[in-house]
């Protein structure tokens, strides 16, 4: 009903054209606003990407520039690892942590207490995680090593051997957010219409045909959202990674992140960096582009 | 109720309780960090308990080095940046929800919306460096709370839509056939009725706003502006990790954001018990 | 109804509170703020005169101890407020170059690490001091007064860079050169070479210690423990005419005698380990030897709360190595005012006072690192500091510093990932040195440096 509430109307209404005026009357001000606010910085971005300081106008040359290093490469292929073990995890992770806070526990109060708890690794300076994993990690000094010795395991290199590092890294981003991607899908999954997934229990529908059927078309465009909000913050981790490995052992965990960073405020070349920033937008527009015709922003 | 289900459900409490555990092990040896002196921090076996409840870190964090205004400036920018950010994010969603907007002109605002989030900081936070100080906002709050709102609105309007969508446009109509306009039907039931989505939307957007570093730290200038981030940032120095009060600053920064829905509680309570707009 | 209202109160509460915090400054953040939290902003500032308000940039740390302590008493003597604004080491460099880059006037003296003044000096972003009034000091190592000199008064200068006069835009506010530590509970002897570093190192090792410590984490922190070890062994990064040599024979000898020979008596993980973690292995008694840099020697090694080593240690300048000299490192902080600062004289009248030789006696007592000289030889200081005459030894020989060039981040960046890869296993000492060596000379070449 509510859906097609909406498309009923669109076809429906008498007064058609006052409404569809009163909807830009409405959105133009403020969006105006802010779209004109994030386009400036976005503009002064891209003309920073297309000139060399006092050089002026360089055309492509700053793109050919970043292009033109293999360790760009090398940090793409880095983060992809880092992303492949992060995102489905997070993002798994998080579904089936709000499937099972939202099907099992019905206190209220416990709800609240969840949902208010899992902002608590979100809130923390980013500085302060790592510090903490550096605590957790490293390899003398480190809890987990200290444990692992204590019930007679191996002490392990968590911070200088390549996949150990890569995955140490990798589970601090796991740890601040998959609790995010639970916020964002649990609000979500109240949304869902009660009669439906009532409906859904009198026919019997199994748990995961009722999730299938019933709560993933809701999460879908959510789904989009929070996959596409982790992709982009993967691009911009820094500070933990800076505290536990530096981007060590070698390049293994110098993620495109510390490396735009490095290329930005290091070797402080601007232009070089909006130049990647352009090229990561453009990435990501295009990946956007086709994941959002398999998952569409809109149920209808 | 039968066995099977009943296992089930015993099994997942378990399982939802290893997670959480999992998950507190990492804040509460935040915590006891917090708790130890500088020599314990250098012992050569790392303890899980501290010796005893030491608060020398938070005095030094909070007085000594007088964090505090930081923390003064943070609720500041983040309360105010949480708040704009929800009225921009209403006033965007509005007109295409509840009103009949073009699918293209919808998939437009949701798709630019998004895709603010796709450009790393590091290319603009010099542009709005330059920006903020041409417009003599340099080292001032509210250069901070016009950015983070920017920031948060992909979020938000996301966010806030999903729940918006799922409000039967019958309700509101209603309304107006009662006489009422649409300023008082938006705020006399769309409002209350999107309070879940509100409360919701708070608490993410207000978690990202409160511990943002990057724009803070090149936006400002003196501890003026600074927020706690900027602050707890120069706990690690180029030869030293003040571990303990680098721990006390994450514990105070976990502290305030739940002490201020603390004090919101019953607002919390009331929005947070989800499902509410169903049970009509 | 009851939300809406909340939110209402709750933006009433935040558009008061971010009025009243731009108008005004809030509770006052650091001790040196708190005198000079008065002043509205810093822009104002200038308006000020007599008495008046001085912004500093500093980084956080050891290092600005000292102009910590001082700022009450310019205060006292000269009525001038200082307010101290404290960043780390990477973000004060990122805070700077931003800053500069737009000519904002908020800081009328900056502290800056001495490889980023070929930056700086490049782009022409601080005041000639010498226009100011401040000149050489005999009491005061030249070497102090060349590395706030630009252009470089010696070693290569850049190609852009030559025909620019020579102007002082830093003056030295923490002497540092990187030094070495050793046991000297356990070898009575100071190992005289990099050769007897290894054979006792090997030889603590054997006994149940770590035997040199390497600081090896990746980029800066490998770089600034091997560079001595490449100066010593007669290995360097660029030769006079920006040629790299950091695949040469030498240089090569001096990364393997890193990644091998040194590594074989080194903690479990160095490619881990940081400036923090060596100063804890040290301070714990768990290690014989390693390099160290003065600003750390307090944190820690010498910290009575934490030290079991306090009386065992021995601070040494850097041994002799295959050069046969010993080369130190420079990693002076120096004090510059930003060309945008609308106090110059102001600024500049500070550098003096903080140099006279009453204010550095000050300034050490309280944990400041003196340049000067006489300062540094006297006895009723080197009870409490017993590496200062080492440094004022050091200052003398020269150290070293570190190339001249803008370019510098990125060639540090370039060795230390590749350092870091081959003390982890990654690759061998010779890989690590030719694709170093293939990466910087690319970037000289694109620069313009080399042909």
């Amino acid at each position: 009903m509510t859906l097609g509430g909406r498309v009923g109307m669109r076809t429906g209404w008498s007064r058609r054209t006052r409404q569809e005026q009163l909807v830009y009357k409405l959105l133009l001000p403020v969006f105006g606003t802010v779209f004109v606010l994030a386009t400036i910085p976005f503009v002064m971005a891209v003309i920073e990407a297309l000139t060399a300081g006092p050089r002026g106008f360089v055309g492509l040359a700053n793109f050919e520039t970043a292009l033109g290093n293999p360790l760009l490469f090398e940090s793409i292929k880095q983060t992809a690892f880092y992303a492949a073990i992060a995102l489905p995890t997070e993002i798994l992770g998080g579904l089936g942590i709000a499937l099972l806070v939202h099907r099992v526990i019905r206190s209220p109060g416990l709800r609240a207490a969840i949902y208010v708890a899992a902002m608590i690794p979100i809130v923390i300076p980013q500085i302060a995680v790592g510090v903490v994993f550096r605590l957790v990690y490293q390899p003398d000094y480190g809890i987990l090593n200290v444990l692992l010795g204590r019930t007679g395991h191996d002490q392990l290199l968590w911070l200088s051997s390549p996949p150990l590092a890569m995955i140490a890294t990798a589970s601090v981003d796991i740890w601040q957010w998959t609790p995010f991607v639970y916020l964002v899908l649990f609000a979500g999954l109240q949304t869902v219409p009660s009669e439906s997934v009532e409906a859904a229990q009198v026919d019997g529908a199994s748990t995961w045909s009722q999730f299938r059927h019933i709560e993933l078309p809701y999460l879908r465009p959510l789904l989009l959202l929070v996959l596409f909000f982790r992709l982009a913050d993967v691009i911009r981790v820094f500070d933990h990674v800076y505290v536990l490995t530096g981007g060590g052992p070698g390049t293994t965990t110098q993620y495109l992140s510390l490396y735009i960073y490095r290329i930005g405020f290091q070797f402080t070349d601007l232009s070089q960096a909006s130049a990647l920033a352009v090229l990561v937008m453009a990435a990501m527009t295009i990946f956007y582009t086709i994941v959002s015709r398999f998952l569409p922003a809109d149920r209808g | 109720m039968n066995r099977g289900r009943r296992s089930t459900r015993i099994a997942t409490y378990l399982l939802l309780l290893g997670i959480g555990l999992i998950f507190a092990f990492p804040l509460y040896y935040l915590i006891v960090t917090s708790f130890k002196t500088k020599s314990e921090l250098f012992a050569a076996v790392p303890s899980l308990v501290p010796q005893a409840l030491n608060p020398a870190a938070y005095e030094s964090v909070l007085f000594t080095r007088g964090y505090t205004g930081l923390l003064f400036n943070s609720i500041v920018v983040g309360l105010s940046a949480t708040i704009l950010a929800i009225a921009v994010a209403f006033a965007i969603c509005y007109p295409i929800t509840r009103l009949p907007a073009s699918r293209r002109l919808r998939a437009f605002v949701l798709n630019w919306a998004l895709s603010l989030r796709f450009l790393p900081p590091i290319a603009v936070v010099i542009p709005y460096f330059t920006i903020i100080r041409t417009v003599g906002l340099y080292n001032q709050l509210p250069a901070l709370i016009v950015v983070y709102t920017i920031f948060n609105l992909p979020l938000a309007i996301w966010m806030l839509r999903g729940f918006l969508d799922e409000i039967p446009l019958e309700i509101e109509q209603a309304a107006l056939v009662d006489g009422a306009s649409r300023w008082q039907a938006f705020r006399h039931v769309l409002l209350p009725l999107s309070r879940t989505a509100i409360l919701a939307v708070v608490i993410i957007v207000f978690a990202f706003d409160w511990a943002e570093f990057l724009f803070a730290f090149i936006l400002t200038a003196t501890p003026q502006a600074q927020t706690f981030p900027v602050g707890v940032q120069g706990l690690v120095t180029q030869f030293e990790i003040i571990w303990n009060e680098m721990a006390a600053g994450g514990v105070i920064a976990i502290v305030i954001p739940l002490t201020l829905m603390l004090i919101a509680r019953r607002h919390v309570m009331t929005g947070l018990t989800f499902g509410v707009i169903r049970e009509k | 109804m009851r939300l809406g209202r909340l939110m209402a109160l709750l933006s009433a509460v935040a558009l008061i509170g971010s009025a009243c915090s731009s108008a005004a400054s809030p509770a006052a953040s650091t001790p040196a703020s708190a005198a000079a939290s008065a002043a509205a902003s810093a822009a104002a500032s200038a308006a000020a005169s007599g008495g008046g308000k001085l912004t500093i940039a500093a980084v956080q740390g050891g290092e600005d101890a000292g102009l910590k302590a001082l700022a009450p008493m310019y205060k006292a003597a000269k009525g001038v407020d200082l307010q101290i604004v404290e960043a780390p080491y990477d973000n004060l460099y990122s805070k700077l170059v931003s800053t500069f880059q737009a000519n904002d006037s908020t800081y009328d003296l900056v502290m800056m690490d001495d490889p980023w003044m070929p930056k700086f000096g490049t782009d022409g972003s601080l005041s000639d001091l010498g226009a100011l009034g401040i000149s050489r000091d005999p009491d005061i190592a030249d070497v102090v007064w060349d590395v706030g000199t630009w252009p470089p008064p010696r070693g290569p200068v850049p190609p852009s860079e030559k025909a620019k006069p020579k102007q002082l835009l830093g003056v030295t506010i923490v002497g540092n050169v990187e030094m070495f530590m050793y046991r000297k509970d356990l070898t009575p002897n100071a190992p005289a070479s990099y050769d007897e570093v290894l054979a006792n190192a090997k030889a603590q090792k054997a006994a149940g210690l770590t035997g040199y410590i390497i600081r090896g984490k990746a980029t800066n922190p490998v770089v600034a423990d091997f560079l001595p070890i490449l100066w010593s062994q007669g290995g360097d990064v660029f030769d006079e005419n920006w040629n790299t040599t950091i695949d040469n024979d030498a240089s090569k000898a001096a990364i393997n005698f890193l990644v091998n020979d040194l590594k074989a008596t080194a903690q479990s993980d160095p490619g881990s380990t940081d400036a923090a973690d060596r100063d804890k292995i040290m301070a714990n008694g768990q290690g014989y030897e390693s390099s160290v840099w003065p600003g750390e020697i307090n944190t820690a090694v010498l910290d009575p709360a934490v030290t079991k080593v306090k009386d065992k240690v021995a601070f040494i300048p850097i041994p002799k190595g295959k050069s046969g000299k010993g080369v130190g490192m420079m990693g002076n902080w120096m004090l510059g005012i930003p060309k945008a600062s609308k106090n110059q004289q102001a600024a500049a009248d500070f550098i003096k006072w903080m140099l006279q030789a009453d204010t550095q006696k000050t300034y050490a007592q309280n944990n400041g690192i003196p340049s000067r000289t006489s300062v540094l030889t006297d006895a009723s200081l080197t009870a409490a500091n017993p590496y200062f005459p080492v440094l004022a030894e050091a200052l003398k020989s020269p150290p070293n510093w570190r190339p001249r060039t803008d370019q510098w981040n990125a060639v540090e960046t370039i060795l230390g990932t590749e350092l870091n890869k081959a003390l982890t296993g990654g690759q061998t000492g010779d890989q690590a040195a030719t694709n170093a060596a293939t990466q910087i000379r690319a970037l000289m070449k694109s620069k313009g440096y080399t042909q």
